[in-house]
């Protein structure tokens, strides 16, 4: 029975990952001229960054969620809705307003992303632990909190646009505000690194997450060393968001749509298989997303729109539907 | 052994619990009674490394908790808390698995696999075990949970409330397998009660709390008198013996 179970996820998981590459292939070869050479690979040169990006941010964004949901304990709130991601934003901002447009650290994108990383990892730790010991991990608490929170960190990373230099702005316009039209593909290697590391280096505390998924007690009482894979975790869900968020810029609802139809659909406790689920409902929306906005939308209505719309009436029906918010 | 000595705990600067001793005795049943706000879920929450203490030592077979691996300990000490919401889709045999956890680090070998079918067995659960514990009763869950405790096969079992939100006969029923831990399978088992009767009628010892402090503590015929539980709950008290058991009676 148990390794039925295993075993039926498991064939879901083959069936999602085909799908993903059914719309990775359309993304890739629909409309392309096989016949000339040259236009063949210049549309390559195009697709391929693009993919690669949607496929990273597709596993930081599942991976960050999930380990997220499992460290505080609820399904319904995700790390951008606490305003990870404007936090991320807002620290890009801040390195180019402190260190101008002209630094190194604004014009090497590797080197900003690095820096980024850093700073990110250290306050987003820092705000975020601080939050969850304030409000003793009550739910509604940390969500009406990140709220204010995402609204703050906007409003102090609008008030530096405005009062910097036109010419700064501009620059930092083209990192900051990356979107799956415009993705930052310079810093794929980093971020490949970036996760690698992560998924390495945590690896111990990332096979814990299905007994923290019992709840702190259970988590105590079978021998986890709670609070220290707790702030490691969280380390890992700032790096992922980061990451995300550098590539393709803020999307909220993303994360919660993915975990939340990975639950949905393959009914388990153990985080291998919902995070590879996630990881592919994620591909496979974006991948698919992005197919439809460019052959049908002709670019008219971005993606992002899609999400923000299907995302936040997914977001309602979870709120009404789940009892135990 | 677990001993425990001169425990303080402080809430906001407020002493929920003030110099606290006393020596679990082994191989029985001790129940913690009192008032609420008496401090008795506090001192089970420290003895059980779940709540941090501001002074004092809990010692378990002469070693401070503090200095256990949480893994070693794990495999020593069982806690089961009142709150268990669980948000996953968790089914009772994979929630027993999860007991053998401290041995196995989620690799489980056949012995694991015998040690769970065995305690599903031993709290009748075989007929449920591939349901979802958020669509069982509460009694039914308890007894899951309970189960998961049985496999990780520990020395010491700490409950708090067990009882709690169970009706009279989920309630005596649970109290009956609370003294089969440690009657059928030899267990040291600790727990807190609102009950005084469940209190005097199963178990061993009773140590009573009253304003963080412990104000008796005994075997059962000791501690329920009238004099003593007036004391403690300052409301009018007749004990009644029945089947050779103190019980009280109150209104």
């Amino acid at each position: 029975m148990n390794h039925a179970a295993v075993r039926a996820n498991q064939r879901k998981l083959v069936i999602l990952a085909v799908i993903v590459l059914l719309c990775a292939a359309g993304f890739m070869f629909y409309a392309v001229n096989f016949g000339n050479p040259k236009l063949f690979r210049y549309a390559m040169k195009l697709r391929t960054p693009k993919l690669v990006v949607m496929l990273i941010t597709a596993f930081a964004i599942a991976g960050a969620s999930l380990v997220f949901q499992t460290i505080i304990n609820n399904v319904i709130v995700t790390p951008c809705l606490l305003g990870m991601n404007a936090l991320y934003s807002l620290i890009h901002t801040a390195v180019v307003f402190v260190a101008g447009s002209t630094s190194l650290l604004a014009t090497n994108s590797n080197l900003a992303f690095a820096v980024d990383l850093v700073l990110m990892a250290i306050v987003a730790t820092i705000v975020y632990s601080f939050l969850f010991e304030k409000t003793h991990h009550n739910v509604l608490y940390i969500l009406l909190i990140g709220t204010v929170l995402t609204s703050f960190f906007s409003s102090i990373q609008t008030t530096m646009t405005r009062i910097m230099d036109p010419n700064e702005y501009d620059s930092l316009l083209e990192t900051l505000v990356a979107s799956f039209e415009n993705v930052n593909a310079e810093v794929i290697v980093a971020s490949l690194v970036v996760l690698a590391a992560v998924i390495f280096f945590l690896r111990k505390d990332l096979a814990l997450l299905d007994v923290i998924s019992l709840g702190k007690d259970q988590a105590i009482n079978l021998g986890v060393d709670y609070d220290r894979c707790i702030r490691r975790l969280l380390l890992s869900v700032t790096l992922c968001i980061a990451v995300a968020t550098a590539m393709v810029g803020p999307i909220s609802f993303l994360g919660l749509i993915m975990a939340n139809l990975s639950r949905q659909f393959l009914r388990t406790y153990r985080h291998s298989q919902l995070i590879l689920g996630s990881t592919l409902f994620g591909m496979a929306i974006l991948i698919g997303g992005e197919l439809i906005v460019e052959r049908i939308y002709h670019y008219a209505v971005p993606i992002s729109v899609f999400i923000g719309v299907f995302g936040g009436l997914y977001f309602l029906y979870l709120l009404l539907t789940n009892k135990r918010v | 052994m677990m001993n425990v000595k001169n425990l303080i705990k402080k809430y906001d600067g407020k002493t929920v619990v003030d110099s606290v001793s006393f020596d679990i005795p082994k191989g029985k049943v001790t129940s913690l009674i009192g008032p609420n706000g008496a401090g008795k879920s506090t001192v089970m929450g420290v003895i059980s490394r779940l709540i941090s203490r501001d002074g004092g030592e809990v010692t378990f077979q002469d070693q401070d908790i503090s200095r256990w691996k949480s893994k070693e300990l794990a495999k020593r000490l069982a806690i089961l808390t009142q709150t268990n919401n669980i948000q996953m889709k968790l089914t009772v045999r994979e929630l027993v698995t999860f007991g053998r956890f401290p041995y196995s680090g989620g690799r489980n070998t056949k012995e694991d696999e015998e040690i769970i079918d065995q305690a599903l067995a031993y709290m009748e659960l075989e007929d449920i075990q591939d349901q979802f514990i958020d669509e069982l009763s509460g009694g039914q869950r308890q007894r899951a949970y309970i189960a998961m405790v049985i496999a990780q096969d520990t020395e010491y079992v700490l409950l708090d409330e067990p009882t709690n939100n169970l009706d009279i006969y989920h309630a005596s029923n649970m109290m009956k397998i609370v003294r089969r831990l440690c009657d059928e399978l030899g267990k040291t088992v600790i727990l807190v009660l609102h009950e005084i009767n469940y209190a005097a009628f199963y178990s061993d010892y009773i140590c009573a709390f009253k304003d963080g402090k412990i104000c008796k503590f005994g075997t059962v015929e000791e501690v329920m008198t009238k004099e003593n539980l007036s004391e403690i709950y300052k409301v009018d008290f007749e004990i009644m013996e029945i089947e050779g058991r103190p019980l009280s009676i109150y209104y």
